[in-house]
C-alpha cells in the first residue's frame, strides 16, 4: 500500500534551499513594497465554503477547484484565489472600515488540472486589492505597483498590457447578438482567432463600420495611438468612456514615470468572469505564460452584500521565480560564513561565540559530528563554508580561512569585539 | 541571443511550411541538408525552427518553447490550448465531419446511446455536448476510424475528410460538418508581445504570399 509513499501528486512540489531561499527574498521583498504603499497584509483560510467562489455570476470554473465535504456535508474548495476571499473579507468583518480599503496577500492558492509549462497545481500569489475606491487614480496605483513589484522581484525586462472590458461591451450593445455569441466571440478576441471572429461575424447583420472594428479588435494592441486610432470612429458613450478611462490611466503611470513599461491591447478580454473594468497582464521573457494578472471587480464584493468598487492584481512567485532562472539572473544563494567546532574545555565560550557572532549577522553552523578539526575543515570545504573556528579554550581560538589555508590565533576577548570573520 | 523559434508540424504541412518561410528569406539549408539535428538555425534572419509530431506543436507554443508555429486547425481545436490563432494559411484543406453509415441519416435523434470512434476525443465530445446537446460513449482510436462502425465498434465517427473516397467506399456518409480545417498560423500569447517586431515579420510574409497566391484581401490587418 505504500507505493506512492516516495512521490509527491501531480502539479505540487517541494521547494529546496536555494529555491526556498530565493522565494522569500522575493516575498519579502514583495510584503515590504506592498506595505510601503499602506497595503497591510492579511490571511485568509487554505479552505472556504465551496459558495464563497461559485455562487452569483459563477466565478470560478468547478471543474478547476479541489473538493471535498465537512462533516455536515457541505463542499469545501482549497481556495483557488485570494481576490474573492478578500471581496468576502470586506463586506463582513470591516463592513464598517471607511473607503478605500487596502489589502496585500501572499499565499498559496490551488488549481486542480491547471499545471505544465511552470504552472503548477498549487502555486503562491502575491497581490494587493483596493476597495471602495472607483478611479482611474485607483487603477493607475495598482499598475503602478505591480510595475514596481516586478522590479523588486529582479525582473527588468517585462511589459505590461493595458485593456478595458467595457470598451467591448458598449460595442456589443450596438449589435444583436445573443449572450452565447458573446461569450464565444469574447473568448475568440482574447485568442487572437482572426479566422473565428470572421467566421462568427459573417453570420451577423450589423452595420460595416461595426463588423469591421470587431473584426479588427484582436490585432488592436501595441502603444497608446491604438486610442486615438479607435476614438475617431463613432462610438457610443459605453465605449468612449472606456477609452478615456485608458488614456487617463496611461497619463497618471505617464506622470509615475513608468510609461516605458505599459502597452494597451484593446482586445485583452478573458480575465476572470468577474472583471468589469481595466484589465492588464504582465510578461516577461523565457516564460510562456502572463506572470501578473489584475484588473478591476466592480460587482464581485455586493455578491457578498456591500456595494463597493474594486480593483487590484496577482503576481505568480514561482512564475517570477521561473522568470529569473531563465533569464540566468544573479540569484543569491544562502551559504554559511562560518562553522565552529570546539573541544570540551571551550565549549561554554564556542557557544557563546556562537550566539555573539550571529548577533552580528553572520550566519553560523555549529560542529556536531565532535570529529576534530580536520574532519570539520575538510566538511567545510565540501560545503562552500568560509571559515572554520575551532575554540580550544577561552584563549586559544583558531581561524582557518578555508580558500587560502591560513589560520590565525586569537582570544575570544578580541575575537568578540567587533572583527568580522 | 533572442532567436524567433518556430515550432512546423512534421509530414503533410512540412513541406508547405518550409516553402513559404523559404520565400520570406529564411535560409532553410541547415533543413535541407541532410542530417541529423533537430533545431535549425538561420543565423542571419536569427530564426530557429524545429518539426514535431502535429499534435504537440500547440504545446510547444503554449508553453513558449517555441514563439510561433504552424499547425492544423484539427489539433489546435483538439488540444484546446492558450494561444494566438492569427492567420489562415488556407493549405491542407478538409473537414472534420460526423460520419456513418447511410440509414443513419436524418434518423440520428432515434439512437438512443451513440458510441463514437475517434481520433479527436475532444472534439467529438464538445460537438455532441454543446452543438447537438447530448452525451456520448466516445471512444478513442489511432487510426482507421471507418473500420469501427464496420464491425460494430461504433454506430459513428468523427474524422477528418479530404475527398470523401474513404467513406464512400465504406458505406459511410456524411452526416454533419463540423469545421473547416485547414493549416492556420499560431503565437505563443507572450511573445507576440515581447517580441512583436520578429512576429509581424513573419505575419506578414506569410500574409504578402497568401495574398499573392489568392489575389483576396479579406485577410486580418496588424
Amino acid at each position: 500500500m505504500s507505493k506512492w509513499k516516495i512521490h509527491t501528486p501531480e502539479g505540487v512540489q517541494d521547494i529546496l534551499f536555494d529555491e526556498c531561499a530565493l522565494k522569500r527574498n522575493i516575498e519579502d521583498k514583495l510584503r515590504g513594497l506592498y506595505r510601503s504603499y499602506g497595503y497591510f497584509e492579511v490571511e485568509t483560510p487554505t479552505i472556504e465554503f465551496y459558495d464563497v467562489f461559485s455562487s452569483g455570476t459563477g466565478l470560478i470554473p468547478q471543474e478547476t477547484m479541489f473538493k471535498f465535504f465537512d462533516q455536515q456535508g457541505r463542499i469545501l474548495v482549497l481556495r483557488p484565489d485570494i481576490t474573492v476571499p478578500v471581496a468576502r473579507i470586506s463586506a463582513t468583518k470591516y463592513r464598517e472600515m471607511p473607503y478605500p480599503m487596502r489589502f496585500s496577500y501572499i499565499g498559496n492558492v490551488f488549481r486542480y488540472n491547471d499545471y505544465g509549462g511552470g504552472k503548477q497545481s498549487e502555486f503562491t500569489q502575491a497581490g494587493v486589492e483596493v476597495l471602495g475606491a472607483g478611479t482611474s487614480e485607483a487603477d493607475a496605483e495598482v499598475i503602478a505597483i505591480a510595475i514596481n513589484a516586478l522590479k523588486a522581484a529582479g525582473l527588468d525586462n517585462f511589459k505590461l498590457d493595458i485593456g478595458q472590458v467595457e470598451f467591448f461591451n458598449g460595442l456589443m450593445d450596438e449589435t444583436k447578438l445573443s449572450d452565447e455569441e458573446t461569450d464565444l466571440l469574447k473568448v475568440m478576441i482574447d485568442r487572437k482567432d482572426y479566422v473565428g471572429v470572421e467566421e462568427l461575424l459573417g453570420k451577423c447583420e450589423m452595420g460595416a463600420d461595426l463588423k469591421k472594428l470587431i473584426i479588427d479588435l484582436p490585432a488592436l494592441f501595441g502603444s497608446a495611438d491604438v486610442i486615438d486610432r479607435v476614438e475617431a470612429l463613432a462610438l457610443n458613450k459605453r465605449s468612449l468612456d472606456a477609452l478615456e478611462n485608458i488614456r487617463q490611466v496611461l497619463n497618471i503611470l505617464d506622470d509615475y514615470g513608468l510609461s516605458k513599461y505599459v502597452s494597451v491591447d484593446l482586445g485583452m478580454l478573458k480575465g476572470l468572469n468577474y472583471d468589469t473594468g481595466i484589465i492588464f497582464r504582465g510578461f516577461t521573457y523565457g516564460i510562456g505564460f502572463p506572470i501578473l494578472t489584475g484588473g478591476r471587480y466592480d460587482r464581485l464584493v455586493e455578491e457578498f452584500g456591500r456595494q463597493c468598487p474594486a480593483t487590484g492584481f496577482s503576481l505568480g512567485v514561482s512564475m517570477i521565480m521561473t522568470a529569473l532562472q531563465r533569464q540566468k539572473a544573479d540569484i543569491a544563494k544562502p551559504c554559511i560564513d562560518s562553522i565552529v567546532c570546539y573541544s570540551q574545555k571551550g565549549r561554554k565560550t564556542a557557544l557563546n561565540l556562537c550566539g555573539e557572532l550571529r548577533r552580528q549577522g553572520l550566519i553560523i553552523e555549529l560542529d556536531l559530528s565532535t570529529g576534530g578539526v580536520d574532519a570539520v575543515k575538510k566538511y567545510a570545504a565540501g560545503k562552500n563554508i568560509g571559515g572554520v573556528i575551532n575554540v580550544s579554550d577561552e584563549e586559544t581560538i583558531e581561524i582557518h580561512d578555508i580558500a587560502t589555508g591560513a589560520v590565525n590565533k586569537t582570544g575570544i576577548s578580541e575575537l568578540v569585539k567587533g572583527c568580522r570573520i | 541571443m533572442n532567436y524567433l523559434t518556430i515550432a512546423l508540424s512534421k509530414g503533410r504541412l512540412a513541406d508547405l511550411s518550409i516553402e513559404m518561410l523559404e520565400n520570406m528569406g529564411v535560409d532553410c539549408s541547415e533543413y535541407k541538408n541532410p542530417s541529423r539535428k533537430l533545431i535549425f538555425t538561420d543565423e542571419k534572419n536569427g530564426v530557429k525552427f524545429f518539426l514535431v509530431k502535429p499534435a504537440d506543436v500547440p504545446t510547444y507554443i503554449e508553453y513558449g518553447a517555441a514563439d510561433l508555429g504552424i499547425a492544423g486547425k484539427d489539433t489546435l481545436l483538439e488540444e484546446d490550448r492558450h494561444l494566438y490563432e492569427v492567420l489562415n494559411l488556407g493549405f491542407g484543406a478538409c473537414k472534420m465531419v460526423l460520419a456513418g453509415p447511410a440509414e443513419l441519416q436524418g434518423k440520428l435523434d432515434q439512437l438512443n446511446n451513440k458510441r463514437v470512434a475517434t481520433k479527436y476525443p475532444k472534439i467529438a465530445r464538445e460537438y455532441f455536448e454543446h452543438k447537438r446537446r447530448e452525451s456520448i460513449e466516445v471512444i478513442k482510436l489511432n487510426g482507421s476510424v471507418e473500420l469501427a462502425p464496420l464491425v460494430g465498434l461504433s454506430e459513428l465517427i468523427v474524422d477528418l475528410v479530404e475527398s470523401g473516397r474513404t467513406l464512400k467506399e465504406n458505406g459511410l456518409v456524411v452526416l454533419d460538418v463540423i469545421a473547416g480545417i485547414s493549416a492556420r498560423m499560431v503565437v505563443n500569447r507572450v511573445s507576440i508581445k515581447m517580441k512583436s517586431d520578429k512576429v509581424n515579420w513573419v505575419i506578414e510574409g506569410l500574409k504578402k504570399q497568401l495574398e499573392a497566391r489568392k489575389g483576396e484581401s479579406s485577410l486580418p490587418k496588424f
